[in-house]
């Protein structure tokens, strides 16, 4: 954009949104600075933003908690950040049905705290979920350990409001827990990384919130002991009270606690001497129910349990799986995050190819996942030997995915900027590319949103 | 049908898979609910691969093509257009896998959804979404209606439980949505697909999750002397924070004459009854009934009493999924709406519905999925009478309108079809439908494909005209609820 288009971008945005509501950003997507940002208050206004885009052949980045911003290609560029924090009511909450409809700047804590006066909740604990606006949330379909009991996103949310790529205010789906009218624009957005349209709304159903839960930590001396013991709980009669259900890799745990001391993010310095003890694999197990339910859980886990966790103790140890991700990255600048989703049976044989070919290219592998669904969660911490290079991890995460069962996919999410754009972040995928590309044209044909992050 | 395409077709799929005599097409002129339309020819593909060929024949021709399953739909998702050529599943009908290790089975879409749940029963596993016509729906159909069924409550309909699809598409072109991999990279083309109605394509293979049977099952009916108690009880319980895995209410009106029909061993006097079924470990199942029993009576719950055996326990679901069969007995005519309320909404929704029964003097029964607000009200008429069924119209009107007024929505299991598609307008607004149409038209350009359903041709809701109910509508066995 020109200095000249600049201001008369400023000026139209102006006077849809307001000049108080139209600022610098300093905060980079991927090495990009976003021209403008603007913060509109209702659907109408993302449309207008929208149209003078369409109009100008302007690119715009959609932003919430900006949580996730950097999971994706480098933009093109990023003429405008259409940033949806004043998109920020509860539209309508009506805790007797168990429902409640919000606009997609909210942040998904203040959602939940809203929830909460009723001790009600989504069952849903992703990193970073607090700080994450709802609307980025369903955009970047993200799992927590949750998942693993309760299922995700596409589960949840029953009604979306959305402006498309050419600027139309449109919705899907409704505000009651069962509905089968239209096409389900739900399962369309979520996930789509707002690359066919900007959220502004959406509703969801809720729940009553656990009574009470306990967690049991079963240590085990390799993967696929600790894998035949997730089958035989996932066999069991107790598989109907599982809430969570996580894998836990030996240089996980590493990243499940504070950090021991502030240090250069650079530099590999565990607080531990590496391979001093083989570490264990751990499967985390969630239960919830009544004191008879857990007692029973107790009792038939048996000899398996090395830790039982209950109250605050446990609050903290889920918040530290969920924020696994979170914790390599802060320590570690360089580090690589990859979402590996495969089939349940396949978990074992897609950590392996990860220990495998990690080492091969001086990176250390770090895995925690949800063993009862197959949503791995993988780290890779490059290790000192020397300044990691670009070709290193597009070497890697070639050679893990070589090692992949079928069906598999791993997505990177994160890794420095400076490698995006030399290999594929996404990835493959068994879901026709042609038509999601047709898709992305009939919603957004002039490409306005997101263009160059996602796959499409 | 043009002899040419015929001799096409039959060489596609061969000689005897080819119907166009018109007493064998006949049997193909109507589904479940109240439209009939004749096809020009049914073909039996047996392979992706003719379906495909199938397909591209018709779109090179511009031949309507509509996709059909068992023929149980309730909304004319099966009705053919005018001189289409009707795609049947029903010799794709092979379970192709069935995966444990994964909780996955590979199906094709002809499969009989109960017959899926059968196959793997033996490894402690079943298919969960369940609609009362699940001993002869197909699971293709219930992928094209996004399905329920009384268990969906706890559990979800057919698009919680599907990770992958094989599709063909209008013009042959065959595509993979997804896989076994709950999440896979890129756009959730398996969930956008299940619940398009057959108009977006054509389904040759899913692969859906299967679900551990639960360890335990209570079955509990609470009978009541007042409806508006039991719709009571139906907001109590969802409030309580126990999620049942079917909540169910039917009417005394309903009671009497499934009572006359199966015999499940109902109270005749009472105006309504739940049927509750709880699932789990065998400490929660125990803890949760009697907290469930606790809520009812406290309700006004006249009594609630619970299935000693399983043999009990299918007595009481037999009357529950037998239901409209029971009707045919009692009325010559009935129609029937699938609306869903917020489930608050539930006891001033029966009264509205008391009202408008008693204004017209027609009879208005309720058998429905309270838990989620999901009702079935079926309006009795006369269809000799025209009077009757003209006010049996005014009535399905004035009750969708109230459900609409409440924040509800016009269908949620049954689809919207060639029924209602007129209704969209009333919950979309036309730039909703406009998004609606332009995704269509990515999968299905000519609208060649399941033409003249879901979408209105007009995009204003003018009046909310029910459909016309035809005279004598005889439910199939098993029709679903």
């Amino acid at each position: 954009m020109t200095t000249a288009t600049g201001s008369a971008v400023e000026h139209e945005l102006a006077l849809i949104s307001g000049k108080d509501n139209i600022a610098e950003e300093t905060r980079d997507i991927s090495g990009v600075l976003p021209v403008i940002a603007v913060s509109p208050r209702s659907a109408e206004e993302v449309a207008a933003i929208v149209n003078v885009a369409n109009q100008r052949n302007l690119v715009i980045a959609p932003a919430g908690g900006f949580t996730r911003q950097q999971i994706g290609g480098a933009p093109e560029r990023v003429d405008i950040l259409l940033r949806t924090d004043r998109l920020n009511r509860v539209r309508h909450y009506d805790s007797g049905d168990l429902t409640i409809g919000v606009d997609a700047g909210l942040s998904f804590g203040e959602m939940q705290r809203c929830l909460a006066e009723h001790r009600q909740w989504i069952p849903f604990d992703p990193c970073n979920g607090s700080a994450s606006s709802v609307g980025g949330l369903l955009a970047t379909a993200p799992s927590g350990p949750l998942k693993s009991g309760h299922g995700g996103l596409r589960d949840f949310c029953i009604g979306v409001e959305f402006v498309t790529g050419d600027g139309i205010v449109a919705k899907g789906g409704g505000r009651v827990v069962k509905n089968v009218a239209g096409y389900d624009l739900m399962k369309l957005l979520i996930g789509s990384y707002g690359s066919l349209a900007v959220i502004t709304g959406a509703n969801f159903k809720v729940f009553p919130e656990f009574r009470q839960t306990r967690t049991f930590v079963c240590a085990f001396a390799s993967l696929t002991e600790s894998l035949m013991f997730r089958t035989q709980v996932l066999n069991s009669p107790l598989s109907t009270s599982i809430a969570c259900m996580e894998i836990v890799s030996p240089k996980a745990p590493e990243y499940l606690r504070e950090m021991p001391v502030a240090h250069d993010p650079d530099d590999y310095a565990p607080s531990e001497p590496l391979g001093a003890v083989p570490g264990e694999w751990e499967i985390a197990l969630r239960f919830s129910g009544s004191e008879a339910v857990l007692a029973r859980c107790s009792r038939e886990l048996g000899a398996a349990v090395s830790r039982e966790l209950a109250g605050a103790e446990e609050t903290k140890f889920w918040h530290w799986i969920s924020q696994f991700e979170e914790s390599v990255l802060q320590r570690h600048r360089n580090a690589l995050v990859i979402y590996a989703n495969v089939a349940i049976n396949d978990a074992g044989s897609a950590i392996e190819a990860l220990e495998r070919s990690a080492p091969d290219y001086n990176f250390l592998p770090a895995v925690v996942g949800r063993a009862a669904t197959g949503n791995l969660i993988m780290g890779l911490v490059p290790l000192p030997v020397e300044p990691p290079n670009v070709m290193q991890y597009a070497n890697c995460v070639s050679a893990f995915r070589g090692l992949l069962p079928p069906g598999s996919s791993a997505m990177v999410a994160r890794c420095p900027k400076e490698a995006k754009g030399h290999f594929d972040l996404w990835g493959g995928t068994p879901t026709d590319v042609k038509l999601m590309r047709q898709i992305k044209q009939a919603l957004d044909p002039k490409n306005v949103l997101n263009r160059g992050r996602f796959i499409v | 049908m043009n002899a040419s395409i015929l001799r096409q077709l039959r060489k596609i799929v061969g000689k005897d898979s080819v119907l166009d005599r018109p007493e064998d097409l006949a049997l193909y002129e109507y589904d479940a609910g109240v439209e009939k339309s004749r096809p020009g020819a049914v073909v039996f593909p047996e392979n992706t691969e003719q379906v495909s060929k199938t397909l591209r024949l018709a779109s090179e021709n511009k031949i309507p093509v509509v996709p059909r399953g068992a023929g149980t739909g309730l909304s004319g998702g099966a009705i053919a257009a005018q001189e289409a050529i009707v795609v049947s599943s029903s010799r794709l009908n092979r379970i192709l896998e069935i995966d444990i290790p994964n909780q996955r089975a590979v199906v094709q879409p002809g499969v009989v959804n109960l017959e899926l749940s059968n196959a793997t029963a033996r490894y402690g596993y079943y298919y969960a979404p369940d609609p009362s016509s699940q001993k002869a729906c197909t699971i293709g159909g219930n992928v094209a209606e996004n399905s329920g069924g009384p268990h969906t409550l706890a559990l979800g309909v057919t698009v919680n439980h599907v990770t992958g699809l094989e599709v063909v598409l209008p013009d042959g072109r065959i595509v993979e949505f997804g896989g076994k991999v709950q999440d896979s990279c890129g756009l959730d083309l398996a969930g956008f697909f299940v619940g398009s109605e057959g108009t977006l394509g054509l389904t040759t293979r899913i692969t859906v999750k299967l679900t551990r049977i639960p360890e335990s099952v209570a079955t509990l009916l609470a009978i009541y002397n007042s409806v508006q108690d039991a719709a009571n009880t139906v907001v109590a319980i969802t409030q309580s924070g126990i999620t049942p895995a079917a909540l169910e209410m039917l009417d005394g009106w309903l009671l009497r004459a499934v009572e006359a029909a199966v015999h499940a061993g109902y109270p005749l006097d009472a105006a309504a009854v739940l049927l509750i079924e709880l699932e789990g470990m065998k400490e929660a199942v125990q803890e949760q009934a009697d907290m469930v029993s606790a809520v009812c009576m406290k309700q006004n719950a006249r009594e609630v009493r619970r299935a000693r055996d399983e043999q009990q326990r299918q007595a009481l679901w037999l009357g529950r999924k037998t239901a409209f069969g029971a009707i045919g007995r009692v009325a010559t005519s009935y129609y029937t709406q699938d609306a869903v309320i917020p489930r608050t909404k539930v006891p001033e929704t029966l009264a509205e519905i008391d009202h408008i029964s008693k204004k017209y003097g027609l009879t208005v029964a309720n058998v429905f999925h309270a838990g989620d607000g999901n009702l079935h009200p079926l309006i009795l008429f006369d269809g000799r009478d025209a009077r009757q069924t003209e006010d049996s119209r005014k009535v399905g009107k004035e009750i969708m309108s109230y459900c609409l007024s409440v924040g509800g929505s016009i269908t949620g299991e049954h689809g919207v079809g060639s029924e209602k598609k007129n209704l969209m307008p009333c919950m979309f607004t036309e730039d909703d439908l406009d998004v609606m149409v332009r995704l269509r038209n990515v999968f299905n350009p000519d609208s060649l494909l399941n033409p003249q359903k879901v979408i209105p041709e007009t995009r204003i809701c003018r009046e909310i005209t029910g459909p016309l109910p035809k005279a004598k509508v005889e439910p199939l066995p098993g029709v679903p609820v």
